[in-house]
């Protein structure tokens, strides 16, 4: 007979929930009040938790596959449209302002390799404006100063 | 790619265009717009966006109204006109505005009488003037003449 010990089983949604379970009641257990090193203790294990259940490999392919379905939407819904500004108004192209900076990476790749008007998403997400203003309009000179922006702030390579 | 296949992509946003009333002239080009086009700028995409990422006239509200926008073509000699229709020694351009008034579009006048316009980022055509009405850019509002010029 084989004594061989059991294998290290994948995370199941019965383990997971065990697990949730300890963190709550920790959590439950530093807010009677007790040392700041508990309560640090907690937000740890909550961040495991969290990382455990949902890997951030995971939730960038699942942003991406986001951006790219609402970038696709925004294309084609826009494409006819000279105003800028109903361009950024765009449903989809307000949801991609609306996932913040975790966005920038994927709009300024995107902007790399299909260009397309991301410009008003870059500027009220960042908050910059690397775009001089000699050079406002020209789609090609705005989409060099942001890439430039974009490698020097290390959100994509150069 | 036939003009065919745009027509099927676009009938649906310009219900009167046909193979009858337009003709394609340049394909697809992100790089400027209808307002642009109008007067032949092919480097700059105009617009008075309130983030300034577009062009516009300095000296110009950064508004979309007609008036604004009739001002920015003014600085380049166009003042309003009467009529569509071709004259001799003029070059005209059309603003169309949506049902809220906004401008939305604006056309040149080619020497033939038909109308070059570019459809956002897409591509550029060249139409009978009324072929381009419909619910994406409402109707002409105005039609802004010039000079002739070399």
């Amino acid at each position: 007979m084989s004594t061989a010990s059991p294998a290290r089983q994948a995370p199941t949604i019965r383990s997971n929930l065990a697990l949730r379970v300890s963190v709550n009641w920790l959590f439950a257990a530093s807010a009677i009040g007790v040392s700041s090193q508990s309560v640090q203790l907690q937000k740890e294990l909550t961040d495991l938790n969290s990382h455990f259940s949902f890997p951030e490999s995971r939730r960038r392919q699942s942003r991406r596959s986001l951006f790219n379905a609402l970038a696709s939407k925004r294309r084609t819904d826009t494409q006819w449209l000279s105003s800028t500004s109903n361009i950024a108004m765009h449903p989809a192209y307000q949801t991609i302002i609306g996932m913040g900076s975790d966005a920038l990476p994927t709009i300024l790749d995107d902007l790399r390799a299909n260009s397309g008007h991301w410009y008003w998403a870059l500027k009220a997400i960042s908050n910059e404006d690397p775009v001089v203003p000699a050079d406002r309009g020209s789609i090609k000179s705005m989409r060099r100063a942001w890439l430039r922006w974009g490698a020097a702030k290390g959100f994509i390579r150069a | 790619m036939t003009f065919q296949d745009p027509l099927v992509v676009l009938s649906p946003h310009f219900p009167q265009l046909t193979a009858a009333n337009s003709r394609p002239t340049i394909p697809y080009d992100e790089g400027y717009n209808c307002i642009a086009w109008a007067v032949e700028d092919t480097d700059r995409w105009w617009w008075p966006d309130p983030q300034r990422q577009q062009f516009w006239p300095a000296r110009v509200p950064r508004q979309v109204t007609l008036a604004a926008f009739v001002q920015a073509y003014g600085l380049l000699g166009y003042a309003r006109c009467a009529y569509a229709s071709i004259e001799a020694a003029k070059q005209k351009i059309t603003i169309y505005t949506s049902g809220h008034g906004k401008p939305t579009h604006a056309a040149r006048q080619l020497r033939d009488g038909w109308w070059a316009s570019k459809l956002g980022e897409q591509i550029d055509i060249e139409h009978e003037l009324s072929a381009r009405a419909g619910p994406e850019y409402g109707t002409v509002a105005i039609v802004l003449s010039r000079a002739m010029r070399p």
